[in-house]
């Protein structure tokens, strides 16, 4: 019973505080662009509006297009549960529990890449590829973070990689976690398709990845869809920050408080690489990748070599 | 078992043209034969099955035997695996030599000096790594799978390649004790079949040869179990060699499930379309629904995504690797990095190749008109709808047949079953499959809000929006080659990637053509060679020979007489 009401609990602020993070990164960019820049609150108007609207659907669509939308979301609320947030434990870590995470996401990227060509245009084939390959290189970046990440903490669960152990590696191997939480900065930013590597804004260019698989969902099947990927990054931003920022008090009040400011300072980050910088010619983009797996090797040998 | 069912479906069309009872006679051969080299006890025995098994694998390959590409390939086969018989003869015979005795039991009771279990290691390697289809020693598996018969290739597949890892198996237990290098290379072996496997199925688009390179990943990846049992045999940790052994176990039982069941859907495709290209298929998911989702179930589950069979054992091998990274000395920790990073490697990339062949098989529009006819039967679909039960079964409730894989990784590691501690790899376990359940009611939440939400709304169909391009035509969809070709260029460099045709030129190019392909390195580049130069030698050593019967006659007196006087001496 205790776990469901974790479970539970867990979900319900993941998905109350998940589009207001994607709100703030808008924020930023569009006060560097010296806009006034939509409400904080709008991502929320957005899914309202959505989840209200009907679909429309290709005469070449096969059920696998209708149901991509639902396995990507089940995949990041199931991973979601495995990320400690602020004051609130993961309700489920075990050993191994990195792959698992690392495989689910992989079961909701099929579902996007056969919804992208289920659609039989040319376009969305053009992102499916894409896709499939920066991910693969995206993921070796990732991996290698979690190996330095289990040998600095001997352990192989992702609460305690990114747990108790983190400060005092920090006084030991800081080079080590510094690589680690850039490596993981620049996988973050891919998997969420966020600029340098692709641009959430858009779809017409020839560069975009993500945004032109979605392309042809409509109504509430675009809605679960951009519920996931906001998801994802808050996901995603809860592992990185215990990394960054790993300040633990007892005190569930101030951890949350610590923990929503950290949230605002890496979506204002995120903000400011989107504004300040030119999303890579696609061509390019793998060298960011691997530099991301450099940085993530590195941070390994140096592991290796103080032992 | 189901591959036979299966044939009598498949090979309906066939009938009256066709041996049949031939085919029929070689296929229970076949099945008697893997039976026999499970039970040998005695290496003379285990040689004959090992025989038989070639020989009348090499039969049920040439069952199109009229085609030459066919002929050719059975021809590649039968000369590979006599290669690799070569090397097994003069194994057991090293091992016989030294035990005194022709019988394994025996055989496993003697100890063997490192320098002798080196040979003898590597020897196994070669021998049974042809069968099994490692890198390099792999060309004849690309050839013979597509020239087979669909059933064929499932056992092929399924089953007889996994003989050459059940062989090295048998060498691992019956020696027993091995130099250190050895877990080493076998861990490197199957890090370079698997990665560079599934690198070669992605620039195939023919849909047989695919899955075959696809074999050799899996094949890299059971190795890569092996090899992390070995490692820890070499440093007396019982715990990781029965995680690395019983999980390559359950990865050959796993692989002969879903490679069976996609051999088999790939079966069903050709029979319908009367073509292996993938790049002409598409939409094929609306005229086949079953034998579409069932290809997905096998996708899915040798990807290594959750909830289907692929994932349990990979798990247990990543379990076992991160284990030993934590664990071993600093080279061992090493090697244990790299098999790692190169499993996850082989999954994003089985990722990238199986949405690109499931989604240019079955979905989209028809890219070329081909003609399409007949039924797929009963016949061909229930042992399909078996295969694809079974890799759910295991994928959802894995206790059962994990127990039994580590049973037998305890046996091949000699320690002690019970004091194996399950529940360290068992726990984790059970928590995957109660999230793995709990996703499953999302799901199914998910889709009820859903259909809550649309209550009432019209639901209109229209053509694909795309951004408003218009007039288009399904030749311009995406096609699996130019889905890899990221990919494939990325690392042209190791693969052997041709591209023909000229570069577009001028705002209104003229009527051009392009084709692309990606061809074996090891075959192009180490056995072509190789064979060139015995070919050139042959031809100048054709010179000297003698053309009388008398001759040759003579020449075997005078070797008989020069033993006679070696013998009397």
């Amino acid at each position: 019973m205790n776990i469901m009401i974790s479970i539970l609990s867990h979900w319900l602020i993941a998905l109350t505080l998940a589009p207001l993070f994607i709100g703030i990164i808008a924020k930023i960019k569009a006060f560097f662009a010296g806009k006034k820049g939509p409400s904080l609150f709008q991502p929320y108007y957005d899914l309202q509006r959505l989840f209200q609207k009907n679909s429309v659907y290709s005469r070449t669509t096969t059920w696998v297009f209708r149901c991509a939308p639902i396995v990507n979301l089940a995949a990041v609320l199931v991973l979601s549960l495995l990320v400690p947030l602020g004051p609130f434990k993961a309700p489920l870590q075990f050993p191994g529990d990195i792959f698992f995470a690392a495989y689910i996401l992989g079961l909701a990227r099929f579902f996007m890449i056969i919804a992208a060509l289920d659609t039989g245009a040319s376009f969305e084939g053009m992102g499916a590829s894409r896709e499939a390959f920066f991910s693969c290189l995206s993921e070796l970046a990732l991996f290698m973070n979690f190996i330095t990440l289990a040998l600095l903490t001997h352990s192989i669960s992702l609460s305690s990689m990114i747990g108790a152990d983190i400060p005092m590696s920090w006084k030991l191997m800081g080079p080590t976690l510094l690589l680690v939480a850039g490596s993981f900065f620049i996988v973050i930013l891919t998997e969420n398709c966020r600029i340098p590597i692709d641009d959430p804004d858009t779809h017409l260019e020839l560069t975009m990845i993500h945004e032109v698989m979605i392309l042809d969902h409509s109504g509430i099947d675009l809605g679960y869809m951009l519920y996931a990927s906001a998801l994802k990054l808050f996901v995603f931003a809860g592992i990185l920050l215990p990394i960054i920022i790993p300040i633990q008090m007892a005190n569930p009040v101030i951890d949350m408080l610590i923990f929503l400011s950290s949230m605002l300072g890496l979506s204002v980050v995120v903000g400011m690489v989107e504004s300040t910088m030119a999303r890579y010619r696609l061509n390019r983009v793998k060298n960011l990748l691997l530099i991301s797996f450099a940085l993530a090797f590195f941070g390994f040998v140096v592991k290796m070599w103080r032992g | 078992m189901c591959a036979g069912i299966y044939a009598l479906g498949y090979m309906r069309p066939y009938k009256a043209k066709r041996p049949m009872g031939l085919h029929i006679f070689f296929y229970g051969l076949l099945s008697s034969a893997l039976a026999l080299i499970l039970l040998a006890n005695n290496a003379i025995l285990f040689l004959g099955a090992w025989e038989m098994m070639t020989l009348s694998a090499y039969f049920l390959i040439l069952f199109h035997d009229d085609d030459p590409t066919v002929r050719r390939a059975g021809f590649l086969y039968l000369i590979a695996s006599h290669c690799g018989t070569f090397l097994l003869i003069l194994m057991f015979f090293l091992m016989a030599h030294h035990a005194g005795s022709m019988n394994l039991d025996i055989i496993s009771h003697t100890g063997f000096s490192p320098f002798l279990a080196g040979i003898i290691f590597l020897l196994a390697l070669f021998g049974f790594g042809v069968k099994a289809g490692l890198i390099p020693i792999h060309i004849w598996l690309p050839h013979a799978h597509p020239a087979a018969p669909s059933h064929v290739s499932a056992v092929l597949s399924g089953v007889m390649i996994k003989m050459g890892i059940y062989g090295i198996c048998r060498v691992i237990w019956t020696v027993g004790v091995f130099p250190d290098w050895c877990g080493y290379l076998l861990l490197t072996v199957g890090v370079v079949s698997g990665v560079m496997g599934v690198l070669y199925a992605l620039g195939q688009h023919e849909l047989k040869r695919l899955l075959a390179y696809h074999s050799i990943e899996n094949i890299g990846i059971i190795t890569l179990g092996l090899g992390v049992g070995l490692l820890g045999k070499t440093y007396h940790m019982p715990f990781l060699s029965v995680l690395g052994f019983g999980g390559a176990l359950l990865h050959v039982l796993n692989h002969a499930l879903f490679k069976g069941l996609l051999f088999l859907g790939a079966g069903a495709v050709i029979q319908k379309t009367h073509t292996g290209e993938i790049d002409q298929m598409g939409g094929l998911a609306k005229l086949m629904p079953l034998v579409s989702f069932l290809f997905l179930v096998g996708a899915l589950a040798i990807c290594g995504l959750p909830l289907f069979n692929g994932f349990i054992s990979e798990f247990i091998i990543y379990f076992g690797l991160f284990h030993g990274l934590l664990h071993l000395p600093l080279q061992g920790a090493l090697a244990c990095a790299l098999g790692i990073i190169a499993l996850a490697l082989m999954g994003s990339l089985a990722l990238a190749c199986f949405t690109k062949v499931y989604g240019t098989v079955f979905l989209g529009e028809a890219r070329h008109h081909l003609k399409v006819s007949g039924k797929t039967s009963s016949l061909m679909l229930i042992p399909m709808l078996v295969l694809g039960g079974l890799c759910l079964w295991i994928g959802l409730f894995p206790q059962t047949m994990a127990k039994g894989a580590f049973l037998g990784g305890a046996y091949l590691a000699h320690t002690d079953f019970l004091s194996f501690d399950m529940g360290r790899v068992f726990s984790p376990l059970s928590y995957i499959i109660s999230t793995v359940f709990l996703f499953l009611v999302l799901v199914v939440f998910l889709m009820v809000l859903r259909r809550i939400l649309l209550k009432g709304l019209p639901l209109p169909v229209a053509g694909t929006w795309s951004c408003g391009y218009s007039q288009v035509t399904p030749k311009i969809q995406y096609t699996s080659s130019s889905f890899a070709r990221p990919i494939v260029e990325f690392v042209r460099g190791i693969l052997f990637f041709k591209r023909v045709g000229p570069d577009v030129k001028g705002d209104f190019p003229a009527k051009t053509s392009m084709a692309s392909s990606v061809h074996d390195a090891a075959e192009e580049l180490l056995f072509k060679p190789v064979y060139r130069r015995l070919t050139s030698l042959s031809k100048k050593l054709d010179i000297n020979r003698i053309r009388y019967t008398q001759m040759y006659l003579m020449y075997i007196f005078l070797y008989l007489i020069f033993l006679l006087a070696w013998k009397l001496k």
